[in-house]
């Protein structure tokens, strides 16, 4: 039975960034994962979506191309080739994912393929084999959650009804998809198929879509789907699924839809399966945890979506450091107020900290300001002038607390928000600070100056 | 690698001006060369480097004020590692023992080290008594602030722009606060508690302080809000000279002897001497012949030229004299002092006077001429007044007042005469000698200094 320092289940975003950061702090690492490194994020989720939504971000821009002056002859000659769609993105996968292996091998980390099941705090099996480890870490992430609609398990074991992974894989491009839920994952696939010619519906329980972003994103994110083609149904109750058709019921009335597929994207549940023997604490959102990631269970760390903290890829990696870091003595934390997040539609979202509803509940003296990118050089120029930036602070010391963008490269954007937060930056601070011309982050430096006093292009009464 | 930093140097000095750097990187240095001076509020500085080596950094230009702490230069002198003229665990220790501030180092080390250290880190300083050596940084007095209420830039306290308005805001001193964040960064929750820590403080700063030695051996006491006053923070020359008083009349026993002495001759002697000096140039004061008369004491009541080691329960018997004499300023009292005074002629010592008011006038005088002083004298007799109690500059043993002369009505030979009378009022030390030594000591005065020739042939 071979023996390590750190035993980690899971090989995602946040295990294989653990086992890095562990086998660097010195410590010999196992990682134990059932399919290919690089969990959901690395194989079914952010990067082939990403690499689908640059198709269809091309494919768009062509259909524009004449806007731009360049004339396609004929323009019925652009076309998706699905199949080279789907060829691309497996090979931009395929080297993603190899260039981690090799990450992992050169920090020599013993990978172990298969289930891992622990036998107790200190002993996990794989198959026939056990390993043994000072400390667990778990990160085996989590899977998409149906909810009691009758007839959506069946559908789904026939591949009616998809989730996100079944999303990127499918044969062909469909002419019509409903998507169900309104969440970031609705949003991404709806801007996708959408792009790329699709009919897209999505269907909301509540009265809009993208409940947990600020308002202002809300409002110009669904009027911006809404003029690009994509049906929003709201305030829908979902009663049955009938093979790819979907019965809802709204205002009493009952109506139903047909479409190619269902994607099912209503939430995420935490993967606990293996885990069974080791009398973890469970709470609503996922495996309690303390602040250094440690689960009720001493040694036994867990980290990433099965925490249910934020399910992000990159918050499941700086869990994972600091668990790792944890168990190295070094106590350190994430404030998660300071996590960005982001939302690959067209144009995309970046967003940090406090909501200004949020900011105004929490008690804070709560100051905004927004600036559109219909006045950006940059913007202009690229024909990408929908959005805007919206700077919340703390009015007592200027502290910036949150950061909103629209912007068709919002989510390179917000990094300079993150840094500014993480910093205790404040509103003063972003405005002093020269930002480069033309580029979309002058908007930054413009909400600040909005906030500070007045913005310089353009005219604020 | 030799950081040489801006030590402290005393006098309540937290900041100065580079004014001249000696060196360009790159070039060879010897132990003892001058690496840059500075200008102060109270002196100009040279400071000489403490190693021999290659000067890799000079990390300030001319013109840029820099505060204590601040690495001036850097000097490869091919030893591994990062050492500073400002050894921290030093300090430390000395801080932790909360041991009293004792007359450790008695002033004469000083000028011969200097060559050696760049700064003087112990010893004496000029300012009645000595001050606490520490290697932080001395909070900035207000007065220096007061129109950019920014914080000191030169000082590099790594913080978060929040936690930096929130200081200011609940009277932090940032540069105080230990940092929690990455590489020390003072975060906003380092801020919330140290203001919380100021607050609960009186409490708990009462029996630490009762247990901690003489200067601080009370609390400190406010004054409470009133109508039709005003309130002006101290500026760091007053706050220095506020804590040596305390400091000295708190661990030394001061008893004062008072006299009367006929200076007719004296004045008669000077008035003629004076003019034929004036055509040299030299303004011959009688603070000059005090001097002599002080030094003729000092050699005979050695007691008063000494200083008690308190830790070592010895006394240290000074065989220079180096006499203080304190300068009033505009800002406040100087002392620079002058060294050897036994072996200078009247009209050297004269000389010197004069340069010396001058410089501490306009604060040019050199770090090393206010300090290593054995006995002071003060002369309050240049605004009229004819007696006072001087206070110690510790750790000296004495210091001697003199007032103004005038004429009055004696009576010599049971006839009522008119002569010069001049007041002398003696400070002494009663640990180390006692009043009767102490009364000689004034009757070798009066001796000298009302027969002027006697104290020239003593000179």
């Amino acid at each position: 039975m071979k023996a390590y320092d750190i035993i980690i289940v899971g090989g995602g975003p946040g295990g294989y960034v653990a086992a890095i950061k562990a086998s660097q702090l010195g410590s010999t690492v196992a990682l134990v994962e059932a399919d290919r490194i690089g969990g959901v994020c690395l194989n079914y989720g952010c990067i082939p979506t990403k690499t689908l939504l640059r198709s269809a971000k091309l494919y768009q821009d062509f259909l524009d191309a004449e806007s731009f002056g360049i004339d396609i002859d004929p323009a019925s000659g652009v076309k998706v080739n699905w199949k080279n769609l789907m060829k691309r993105k497996d090979a931009v996968v395929g080297k993603i994912v190899g260039g981690v292996e090799l990450l992992v091998k050169h920090n020599k980390i013993d990978v172990y393929n298969g289930f891992g099941k622990a036998i107790d705090a200190h002993t996990v099996e794989i198959g026939e084999e056990r390993i043994t480890g000072k400390n667990l870490i778990l990160a085996t992430g989590s899977s998409v959650m149906l909810p009691d609609i009758p007839g959506i398990h069946e559908a789904y074991t026939k591949g009616q009804v998809i989730d996100s992974t079944g999303a990127i894989n499918l044969p062909e491009q469909p002419k019509t998809i409903t998507i169900l839920g309104g969440g970031v994952i609705a949003v991404e696939f709806a801007t996708l198929f959408n792009s790329l010619g699709t009919k897209v519906t999505i269907i909301q329980r509540s009265d809009a879509i993208l409940k947990m972003v600020d308002e202002d994103v809300r409002n110009v994110m669904q009027k911006h789907l809404k003029e690009t083609g994509v049906t929003i149904i709201t305030n829908a109750a979902l009663e049955k699924v009938e093979g790819s058709t979907v019965t809802y019921k709204v205002d009493g009335a009952s109506h139903t839809l047909s479409a190619d597929y269902i994607l099912a994207s209503l939430g995420r549940k935490p993967n606990l399966k293996g885990f069974e023997s080791l009398g973890l604490e469970v709470g609503k959102q996922g495996v309690v945890v303390d602040q250094h990631m440690e689960t009720s269970v001493k040694g036994v760390y867990a980290i990433g979506d099965m925490c249910g903290k934020m399910m992000l890829a990159h918050v499941a990696s700086a869990e994972g450091i600091i668990a790792a870091e944890a168990i190295h003595g070094s106590k350190n934390v994430i404030d998660y107020h300071k996590v960005p997040s982001c939302i690959y539609s067209f144009p995309e979202v970046g967003a940090i900290g406090y909501t200004e509803s949020e900011a105004r509940e929490a008690g804070f003296d709560v100051g905004t300001s927004t600036f559109p990118l219909s006045a950006n050089g940059k913007a202009v120029a690229e024909g990408e002038t929908t959005g805007f930036v919206k700077i919340i602070h703390d009015k007592k010391y200027g502290e910036v607390i949150g950061v909103h963008i629209v912007a068709s490269h919002a989510t390179d954007m917000i990094a300079e928000a993150a840094v500014t937060m993480e910093l205790e930056g404040t509103i003063y601070d972003i405005a002093k600070t020269v930002h480069p011309h033309p580029t979309l982050s002058e908007i930054v430096m413009e909400a600040a100056h909005g906030a500070v006093d007045k913005p310089i292009h353009i005219i604020k009464r | 690698m030799f950081h040489v930093k801006f030590a402290d140097i005393g006098e309540g000095i937290h900041e100065g001006v580079l004014l001249k750097i000696f060196f360009n990187e790159g070039d060879e240095v010897k132990e003892g060369d001058s690496l840059f001076s500075l200008e102060t509020d109270k002196v100009n500085a040279e400071i000489p480097s403490p190693v021999s080596g290659k000067l890799v950094k000079n990390k300030f230009t001319v013109g840029t004020k820099v505060n204590v702490g601040d690495v001036i230069v850097i000097v490869d002198d091919g030893v591994p590692g990062m050492r500073s003229n400002m050894q921290e665990g030093e300090v430390l220790t000395e801080e932790e023992s909360q041991e009293p501030v004792t007359p450790k180092a008695v002033s004469q080390g000083d000028e011969s080290d200097a060559h050696v250290e760049p700064v003087v880190e112990k010893g004496s300083t000029s300012v009645v008594g000595q001050i606490e050596i520490s290697s932080d940084v001395i909070p900035s007095s207000g007065e220096a602030n007061e129109s950019a209420p920014e914080v000191d830039h030169n000082v590099r306290v790594l913080a978060t722009p929040v936690a930096r308005k929130m200081a200011k805001d609940l009277g932090v001193d940032i540069k105080k606060v230990k940092g929690t964040g990455p590489q020390g960064r003072v975060m906003k929750a380092d801020i919330e508690a140290a203001a919380e820590n100021v607050s609960s403080a009186p409490a708990k700063a009462a029996p630490s302080a009762g247990q901690s030695s003489a200067p601080r051996a009370y609390e400190k006491s406010s004054v409470a809000q009133q109508e039709r006053t005003e309130r002006v923070p101290m500026t760091m020359l007053r706050k220095t000279i506020a804590a040596n008083m305390s400091l000295s009349k708190f661990t030394i026993p001061h008893t004062a002897v008072m006299d009367e002495i006929d200076v007719t001759d004296l004045v008669a002697f000077r008035n003629v001497s004076k003019e034929a000096l004036e055509s040299e140039g030299v303004k011959l004061t009688y603070l000059a012949f005090f001097i002599k008369a002080v030094v003729t004491g000092l050699k005979k009541y050695k007691g008063l030229n000494a200083s008690l080691d308190e830790s070592a329960e010895e006394i240290v018997y000074k065989h220079f004299y180096n006499i203080g004499i304190a300068v009033d300023t505009p800002d406040g009292l100087m002392v620079p002092v002058i060294k050897d005074a036994d072996q200078k002629s009247i009209v050297e010592l004269a000389k010197i006077i004069e340069d010396y008011s001058e410089r501490a006038r306009n604060k040019t005088l050199k770090l090393e001429e206010l300090t290593g002083g054995s006995f002071t004298i003060t002369n309050y007799g240049s605004v009229g007044a004819s007696f006072g109690v001087p206070v110690i500059k510790h750790p000296e043993a004495g210091i001697l007042g003199v007032g103004a002369i005038v004429k009055k009505p004696v009576v010599i030979d049971d006839a009522v005469v008119i002569r010069s009378i001049l007041p002398v009022s003696l400070s002494f030390d009663h640990r180390i000698i006692d009043g009767a030594d102490a009364g000689r000591f004034v009757g070798v005065l009066k001796k000298q200094l009302s027969n002027p020739n006697l104290l020239l042939l003593n000179a």
